[in-house]
């Protein structure tokens, strides 16, 4: 008897605490003067553009900002989603364009019509409806160890760098854990299509020398000069030019142009202080941008920004290719499995 | 009646593992069985289809062949390495003793993307040994090509694993008294043959204890297997669970995964207990740790003795010391020729003004050291009360210790759901997101810890407590006076695992605090994140130090307590 007694109250203490955890903490909603931000967590810390943008917006508008550091946008959307019925955030920060559909779905954003976007050039407003609108982007782009390589090995497309010669010289990311390692899959799709793409991936097993987990060991590999070339962004050699002083590392332009990321701001329908929440948007795609692209090695989407001179090695591609948010969520768990059996054999 | 068999006790052994329960409860339990009670929800309610799936696919069941094969393997390799050093550290005295000890909790405390680095600079292709052997020798390809394949794998998990086997099975030899292998010289047996039919199952118990854990951090492995193997044809369920749960978006799927994951280790866990108690009863005990030997008495066995010693600090000092040489390189011509330098410490040390996050790196230190020694001081005697009540017999206790090594079968990125069910629903300053890090932290230690002292605690024979019992004395009394110090070598290296597991932890401390406070893997994530590698690198080195400075210290204090 004793025995039992021990898990029936092992039982009720787990349902009196999961009562607990879902009635959770509530908190009442911003008051007039403040609005309140999620953003993911590298756009708040010390380091990233969050703090300096809003002591900026802040002091120009009087208008308080309550920056959340809310994970990345995966768990945004869905702290937003769970909040639904007790909102408190008004705008959210860093949703991408592979992600939208998740955030359309969802119908958690209101159309924000911004006087700014006619400075925002046309293939970076994915969405028609405006209910997310770009603040800066990015391109995927490989990137060359200009001490390891000569230059006239240097590939200029993708299907240049499936060429043996190149064995064991490429350092790619597993699409499956990495979002830039799922960049270089939905990149090989828009250049080569739905038919084409798995080939390229059979002629680059040789030539990767490893695929590794993430972003950061497959770079920190290519600086240990593992190998010459690596999958990165467009912007990667700002950093050595910016800190190291050096231009050893360079980014190479393809002639089927490049994959784009693009990271995007909305304005929550169910936000009690829209004009407000309206105000600081604004700010992000002008006054902010210059910051948003320093500090986050990205690109403004701004044409009138003026970068500083360590971004002319960062060179933008002639042609910026992108799928659509449907067609990603409807075939991405199909792709990746079909990847995976390709590159396991 | 009831005074006679010691009853009126009872409620005091009850209690004891309350505190380590309800800590384990709170912050792993609750949140897991939310996270995976998703793997039963579809949108029409509760469904079983889902797991049916899981559990019954071929692909499913590959990828556990192939996990459970590499951790075996591993386990295996790194008792094979281990045990000629734990037979030197725990029969011979000699100079770096200690210092050979500390360095083995080092790979522990640094997060794995730096070992898989370290690994890269020492081994790699471009890496010092290669540089060093193609000088020499002259040649024009790199002599040792081991790294992106599964020796790799294998490989680096010795690494990283083979130490904590050394040092826990040492640590128990030490204290085993030599009288079975002594009778067994004098009737005739051979070294070898005394060795194999005796030593070797008196050690089983160590052995076992520790291979577990071993055996569980590599079933959980990720980045290691990924990019040190070279692709994915060596994936595991940690990757699988991962794809499914951040890539795919797929929770419910990758619920139903971890579940099927939680299951398999749990039988092995259950096995492991049998054994464990099945052995350790059969253990005599002694108190005191025999006399050591200065240094081997052959001339073959001071050979064999040196060429080991010799090579495994080449494996383990190779990528340690490659992290701290590289720490002081910093690149300041145009040329992009790296020189020496210590200005990143200059930035650590805030002697310069840090550039991006080097700026909060001195604080991050003083967190690391703060939030490391409260999760030191807090999580032994949690540990020790749930030893306490693990140690008796019968199903309560087996399910007890079952609990408190759950925390390793599950993958991190199920945990890391966990916690971050917990962050969102307890809002707090800065105060309760120190609290809820530094509880996420006991919860990985526990394991460890428990893991030390079990085994020395099943050694002790209950006749100690029940005289101590039965002489008066109250269970508080006998705890404290008899049990406890018995215990203390233990402790100190439990509380020294549980030191520098919470300098090395990075996931809880990421999702519970939303990044409001920083630690040192905090910050070397956030430095690799942004370019700088040879920032993490100096923030590693000190990682490294201030834990072998706390381990040296420890085994000083444990070699004062043992008399000697």
């Amino acid at each position: 008897m004793t025995k039992h007694r021990n898990y029936f109250a092992v039982l009720a203490i787990l349902l009196v605490s999961s009562f607990l955890f879902a009635q959770g903490a509530k908190e009442s909603s911003s008051t007039n003067n403040t609005i309140t931000v999620y953003a993911y967590d590298a756009f708040c810390g010390d380091w990233g553009p969050g703090p300096a943008i809003v002591t900026e917006f802040e002091a120009k508008t009087g208008i308080k900002v309550n920056l959340v550091s809310a994970g990345d946008a995966i768990e945004m959307l869905i702290k937003v989603q769970s909040e639904k019925n007790n909102p408190i955030a008004d705008v959210v920060v860093g949703i991408s364009d592979d992600m939208a559909a998740k955030a359309y779905a969802a119908d958690l954003f209101e159309a924000y019509q911004s006087p700014s976007l006619a400075s925002i050039p046309a293939f970076l407003q994915f969405d028609p409806s405006h209910k997310l609108l770009p603040f800066d982007y990015g391109n995927f782009a490989f990137v060359v160890d200009t001490e390891k390589l000569p230059s006239e090995m240097f590939p200029t497309s993708l299907q240049a760098l499936t060429d043996p010669k190149y064995k064991n010289k490429v350092l790619l990311i597993d699409p499956r854990t990495s979002s830039v390692g799922l960049g270089l899959l939905l990149w090989t799709i828009e250049v080569y299509g739905e038919q084409e793409y798995l080939s390229w991936w059979k002629a680059m097993k040789q030539n990767a020398l490893t695929i590794t987990e993430g972003w950061s060991s497959a770079y920190g590999l290519f600086t240990e000069g593992e190998a010459p070339l690596v999958l990165s962004y467009t912007t990667s050699p700002v950093y050595h030019v910016t800190y190291e002083d050096t231009t050893r590392y360079q980014t190479l332009l393809f002639s089927e142009g490049h994959s784009t990321t693009i990271e995007s701001v909305g304005l929550l329908s169910s936000s009690k202080n829209k004009e407000h929440a309206k105000a600081f948007i604004d700010f992000l795609l002008t006054d902010a941008q210059l910051e948003i692209a320093t500090a986050n090695s990205m690109y403004p989407v701004n044409s009138t920004t003026e970068l500083p001179p360590a971004f002319d090695w960062a060179p933008k591609p002639q042609k910026n290719l992108s799928l659509d948010a449907a067609t990603i969520e409807k075939n991405l768990d199909r792709w990746l499995t079909e990847w995976t059996q390709v590159m396991s054999k | 009646m009831k005074q006679q068999d010691g009853g009126q006790y009872k409620g005091f052994y009850k209690a004891m593992p309350a505190p380590g329960a309800a800590v384990l409860l709170l912050l792993f339990l609750v949140p897991l069985f939310f996270t995976l009670s998703t793997a039963f929800l579809s949108e029409e309610g509760f469904t079983l289809s889902r797991v049916q799936q899981t559990f019954t696919s071929a692909y499913t069941i590959r990828i556990l062949l192939f996990t459970l094969y590499q951790a075996a393997l591993s386990t295996l390799a790194s008792v094979v390495v281990a045990l000629p050093g734990a037979y030197l550290l725990a029969n011979y005295s000699f100079r770096g003793k200690r210092f050979i000890r500390a360095l083995t909790t080092v790979p522990f405390v640094i997060p794995s993307i730096l070992v898989v680095l370290g690994f890269v600079i020492f081994f790699g292709n471009n890496g010092f040994l290669n540089q060093f052997l193609m000088k020499t020798f002259s040649l024009e390809k790199p002599p040792i090509q081991i790294l992106y394949s599964f020796k790799a794998i294998i490989l680096a998990h010795t690494f990283f694993n083979f130490p904590i086997i050394m040092n826990l099975v040492s640590s128990y030899w030490e204290h085993m008294d030599m009288h079975c292998e002594m009778a067994a010289w004098t009737l005739g047996a051979r070294k070898g043959k005394t060795f194999r039919t005796i030593t070797l199952p008196r050690l089983l118990p160590s052995i076992i204890s520790a291979s577990t854990l071993v055996f569980l951090f590599c079933y959980n492995s990720f980045a290691i297997i990924l990019v040190l193997g070279g692709g994915p044809q060596f994936t595991t369920m940690e990757v699988e669970i991962y794809r499914l749960a951040r890539t795919s978006m797929d929770s419910g799927a990758a619920a139903s995964l971890s579940l099927f994951s939680i299951l398999v280790t749990s039988f092995l866990l259950i096995w492991y207990n049998k054994s464990q108690k099945m052995l350790a009863r059969s253990e005599a005990y002694t108190t005191s740790t025999k006399r050591l030997d200065k240094r081997p008495a052959t001339v073959a066995g001071k050979v064999l003795a040196l060429l080991y010693s010799l090579a495994t600090s080449l494996f383990i000092l190779g990528p340690i010391a490659s992290i701290v040489v590289r720490s002081f390189m910093a690149s300041t011509t145009r040329s992009g020729a790296e020189s020496f330098s210590f200005r990143w410490y200059r930035q650590l040390f805030a002697i310069e003004r840090g550039t991006g996050h080097m700026g909060s790196a001195l604080q991050a230190l003083t967190n690391s050291l703060a939030i490391a020694t409260i999760v030191a001081l807090i999580t032994v005697p949690i540990a020790l009360t749930m030893a306490t009540a693990i140690r008796k017999k019968g199903f309560a206790s087996s399910s007890l210790e079952l609990f408190g090594m759950l925390p390793m079968t599950v993958s991190s990125v199920i945990i890391g759901l966990g916690y971050y069910i917990i962050s969102n629903r307890i809002r707090g300053g800065v105060s309760i997101g120190y609290t809820l890090v530094v509880l996420a932290h006991m919860v990985i230690a526990i394991p460890f810890v428990l893991r030390t002292i079990l085994p020395e605690y099943r050694k002790m024979p209950l006749s100690y407590a029940q005289s101590s019992l039965t002489l008066g004395a109250g269970p508080l009394r006998t705890f404290f006076l008899i049990e406890v110090p018995l215990l203390k070598g233990a402790m100190i290296t439990g509380g020294m695992f549980a030191f520098a597991l919470s300098m090395g932890e990075i996931n809880a401390t990421l999702t519970l605090a939303n990044s409001a406070i920083v630690t040192l893997p905090v910050v070397m994530y956030r430095l690799i994140g942004s370019y700088n590698f040879q920032g993490a690198c100096a923030l590693g080195s000190v990682l490294i130090l201030v834990c072998s400075i706390v381990f040296i210290v420890s085994e000083l204090a444990k070699g004062e307590s043992n008399g000697r």
